[in-house]
């Protein structure tokens, strides 16, 4: 008999707990981010959020590849932040909705490139760059060309972005115009010159975070970076510094889009504006530094905020460009070359 | 049971293995109160703040929360189904034949990755299930055969004539099985329910393909936090971890004998 | 609750309703009623998926095995292919020996130390591979014990990479997998009898050739069980490779998870596991029949 009772309080244990999960009816908004500012946009940008229009905002982190996968074929997700070129590909594949600027009330204070940086989908959100990182301590000669990732004093040295990753492709065109010619006209050189750097290389990454750590224990010195992963990087190591390039950096933006299988499509319109705003855009900035690139033209910053920033439109419209379409349209032909390059 | 003089080669060699088999526990333990922000072993200083980060990050106890919930569902689906079948195949031996109790253990057969993408594709993309019951229904499917086998074997040594007997004298043959025959395979069930449980907790292969936006589980969520954060505070989870999973076995030995269980 | 003397009245009740022929019947169907949930479980949730995967693999419209060939077409491929063979089978090779001496110390020590060191065995097990993999990385890493004991002694002076590299990946198999060849080879070891001992060393067998000739050929079996446990588990293993290896290392199971949930590639996907499923089916079966041969090898000796 009293295995029974014992049996009978389990299950009413087990509904106990289970019960909540099913219920929970609140109105909630799924947002899908990198996890690596939460500790400022949970408190700052998401919960204001969630008190201004009573709504339960529930968080899902990860690498962007695999946060556009689970959106696109679980759904269940209303915002997705993903960099230029994931977006990109979402956009390919028919996995978000339009916006309709008209709905967007903060929508003219943004700068003409972060309006429609891929026709008429979500807007950019921060503009950032993309370059090289390293101990400073760990070199005597500073590193001032992408082509220096190739000196032969860099062995197992370098941290490098895996090919599914923004960074990936950018590393083939730079190989190619230190090998002399262009990746899109001769993959072959580009490749070659990418199996040169094989030796330098000590782990390939996948998201931001992984490279701060490879950083951070020394297992690496140098690597390729966003500008938004600097400041962790820079706390978690000192010695670390942003390299002036000759080539310059490449330019970077995040943009903001609502999955098309969204259920919550006019809320999410509404977090959309409110992350475009002035004083959203202006406390992001100020607040995380590096990579938060202001999109909003009326965000006034000191001289000290801008200098760890991409900021306006010149800065933007100065480094070179990821020519995204040019890019995916060769991203199957590269993916099987770079695998067969770092893979064997 | 024999014994033999080890030659003291071997009873290095033995050492030595047990050295690597506990060795990285002890490290862990080390790493997780060393006060650097990197691992370091032999701790540098001593502190608990790793312990109190654990407490800190909102998504280790929610994810625990979750994986409390998923494990309890799926282990006790998988109990029903297990005690069901275990029960069949024991006391049925004429009817069912041998071999079909083989096939309880076909999860153990295939590979637990291809598993969890076949589930990926199946319960959500298909039958667009939410997350909380496709974990749920898989972990079962991971669970069960620890159920068939360790229930059917405290099941082996029932003496059904017992439970015959007291129907036979007018008790209702569902009744008998309460009273009669669950109280005697307790330790069996016992057993089942902690590997069971112990199975789902620590589940990737599944939970990898399976989890969706909020609802991820323990393991997902320290593997994707050891993947961008190298600090101590993935040892503070571990040794917390490895800390409940010693008092379960602390409470299986006790009452029923280690050696036991896991034949 | 009720009483006891009410229960009794309530099945005695009961029991004046059923027919004696129903109990028959119900005594033919009523056992296959009671596995029908669990089959049906089994059918649906694993049979039916998992085969799902395996015709989807032969489902490419140019023909059923264009997703094969276009899989061995890539020299990437073949090289994870034989890559994650190449791992699992030394991760096999390390904890068939550290298994061995482990389990025979465990099988020769006296009742209460035996009891500890299975402990210790298998505690490992209970433990997450998340947690597992990870306490290597402590232990390889820059700043971990071996560098930081190489570098102490003298041997180096900058520390080395022996994180995500192959062998760090082989170590961490291992040291998943030691447990359950120890759980495999305790039993056969602890059943040999002491007479066959006696008889050998009687017959003027060195201890070493009591050893070869004894010990050795009775544990084949539990040999062959744990090493192909060790070889399927570590060919399956996604989170060692990935946390200890990294992208240079790619196994299949890695390989599967990228081309699923990074790249999006499902008919590669679905080729990768039918791959895998063959394999661990190839080797149960292997696992069976050299069992089989083993028995009765030692049976006509």
């Amino acid at each position: 008999m009293s295995s029974m009772v014992s049996l009978m309080r389990m299950a009413a244990f087990v509904t106990g707990i289970a019960l909540p999960v099913f219920a929970s009816a609140q109105e909630k908004l799924v947002i899908s981010d990198w996890g690596y500012a939460n500790d400022f946009l949970v408190p700052k940008v998401y919960e204001p959020f969630e008190k201004a229009n009573n709504v339960k905002i529930v968080i899902e982190t990860g690498g962007a590849p695999e946060r556009l996968n689970k959106a696109r074929i679980r759904g269940g997700v209303d915002i997705i932040y993903l960099t230029d070129k994931f977006s990109q590909i979402g956009i390919d594949q028919g996995a978000f909705d339009k916006i309709d600027a008209s709905k967007l009330a903060n929508f003219d204070e943004l700068y003409d490139a972060a309006k429609h940086p891929q026709g008429d989908y979500g807007p950019a959100v921060t503009f950032g760059r993309y370059g090289i990182v390293y101990d400073k301590t760990r070199t005597a000669t500073p590193i001032t060309s992408w082509c220096d990732l190739w000196r032969p004093d860099f062995k197992g040295a370098i941290a490098m972005p895996g090919f599914n990753t923004t960074g990936g492709p950018s590393v083939v065109m730079m190989a190619a115009k230190c090998a002399g010619t262009d990746a899109f006209s001769d993959p072959d050189a580009a490749f070659r010159k990418m199996a040169e750097l094989k030796p330098n290389i000590v782990k390939t990454f996948s998201s931001g975070s992984e490279l701060t750590n490879l950083l951070s224990t020394g297992e690496a010195f140098i690597g390729l970076a966003q500008d938004y992963a600097f400041p962790a990087i820079k706390a978690a190591n000192a010695n670390i510094g942003w390299a002036e390039l000759k080539e310059g950096d490449f330019a970077m933006m995040n943009t903001i889009n609502i999955p098309a299988n969204s259920k919550n499509k006019e809320l999410a319109l509404k977090f959309i504006d409110w992350q475009i705003s002035k004083d959203i855009q202006q406390i992001s900035s100020i607040a995380l530094g590096g990579g938060q690139g202001p999109v909003n033209k009326n965000v006034e910053l000191t001289p000290e905020q801008a200098s760890r920033l991409v900021y306006g439109e010149k800065a933007v419209t100065s480094m070179q460009t990821n020519p995204y379409e040019k890019l995916l349209a060769v991203n199957a032909d590269w993916e099987s070359r770079w695998n067969t390059v770092f893979g064997q | 049971m024999n014994r033999r003089k080890l030659h003291p080669l071997m009873q290095l060699a033995g050492w030595l293995v047990m050295l690597f088999l506990i060795g990285p526990v002890v490290i862990v333990l080390g790493t997780s109160v060393s006060d650097t922000t990197y691992l370091a072993f032999p701790p540098k200083g001593l502190t608990l703040r790793w312990f109190e980060n654990v407490f800190a990050q909102d998504s280790f106890l929610s994810t625990f929360a979750i994986s409390m919930q998923v494990a309890a569902g799926g282990t006790l689906l998988a109990l029903v189904l297990g005690l069901a079948a275990a029960y069949a195949l024991a006391r049925y031996r004429t009817t069912i034949p041998a071999w079909y109790g083989s096939v309880f253990f076909l999860p153990f057969f295939i590979p637990e990755i291809v598993f969890g993408f076949s589930l990926l594709k199946t319960l959500i993309v298909l039958f667009e299930l939410p997350v909380m019951p496709s974990l749920i229904l898989g972990h079962a499917i991971l669970c069960l055969p620890y159920m068939v086998r360790v229930i059917g074997a405290s099941l082996a040594s029932f003496d059904f004539s017992i439970k015959e007997a007291a129907v036979s004298l007018g008790m209702h043959p569902v009744r008998a099985f309460w009273t009669i025959v669950l109280p005697n395979i307790r330790s069996g069930m016992i057993a089942g329910v902690v590997l069971a449980f112990i199975t789902s907790l620590n589940d990737m292969a599944v939970a990898l393909f399976l989890t969706g936006p909020g609802i991820s589980t323990l393991p997902i969520e320290v593997f994707t936090y050891v993947e961008q954060f190298f600090d101590p505070t993935v040892s503070a989870v571990s040794v917390l971890l490895m800390a409940v999973t010693t008092i379960v076995m602390i409470l299986i030995e006790r009452s029923l004998g280690l050696s036991k269980t896991i034949k | 609750m009720p009483t006891g003397k009410a229960a009794g009245t309530r099945c005695s009740g009961s029991n004046l309703s059923h027919s004696p022929s129903i109990i028959r019947r119900l005594s033919v169907i009523g056992p296959w009623v009671l596995v029908l949930p669990a089959s049906l479980a089994l059918l649906l949730l694993l049979v039916l998926p998992v085969a799902g995967t395996l015709m989807e693999s032969f489902g490419n419209p140019k023909g059923i095995w264009e997703n094969y060939r276009l899989f061995f077409s890539s020299s990437y491929n073949r090289a994870v292919l034989i890559r994650s063979f190449w791992i699992a089978l030394q991760a096999t090779a390390v904890s068939l020996v550290a298994g061995f001496f482990g389990a025979y110390m465990i099988a020769n020590s006296r009742p209460g130390l035996k009891r500890v060191l299975l402990i210790v065995s298998v505690f490992p097990l209970l433990t997450g591979v998340v947690v597992r993999s990870f306490s290597w990385m402590a232990i390889l890493g820059r700043n971990g014990i071996v560098n930081t004991a190489l570098i102490q002694l003298g041997l180096i002076d900058q520390p080395l990479s022996l994180l995500f590299t192959q062998g760090a990946v082989i170590v961490g198999l291992a040291y998943l997998f030691t447990p359950l060849m120890i759980l495999s080879l305790v039993g056969v070891l602890e059943t040999i009898e002491d007479d066959l001992y006696l008889a050998a060393e009687s017959l003027g067998a060195s201890p070493f050739g009591v050893f070869r000739q004894v010990t050795l050929p009775l544990a084949v079996p539990g040999m062959i069980v744990g090493s192909v446990l060790v070889f399927t588990g570590s060919l399956a293993t996604f989170v060692t490779p990935r946390l200890l290896g990294g992208e240079p290392q790619m196994t299949l199971a890695t390989l599967l998870y990228q081309k699923a949930m990074i790249s999006f590639d499902w008919e590669a996907a679905n080729t990768i596991a039918a791959i895998m499923m063959a394999v661990t089916i190839l080797c149960v079966f292997l696992m069976g029949w050299l069992v089989r041969r083993a028995t009765s090898a030692r049976v006509a000796q």
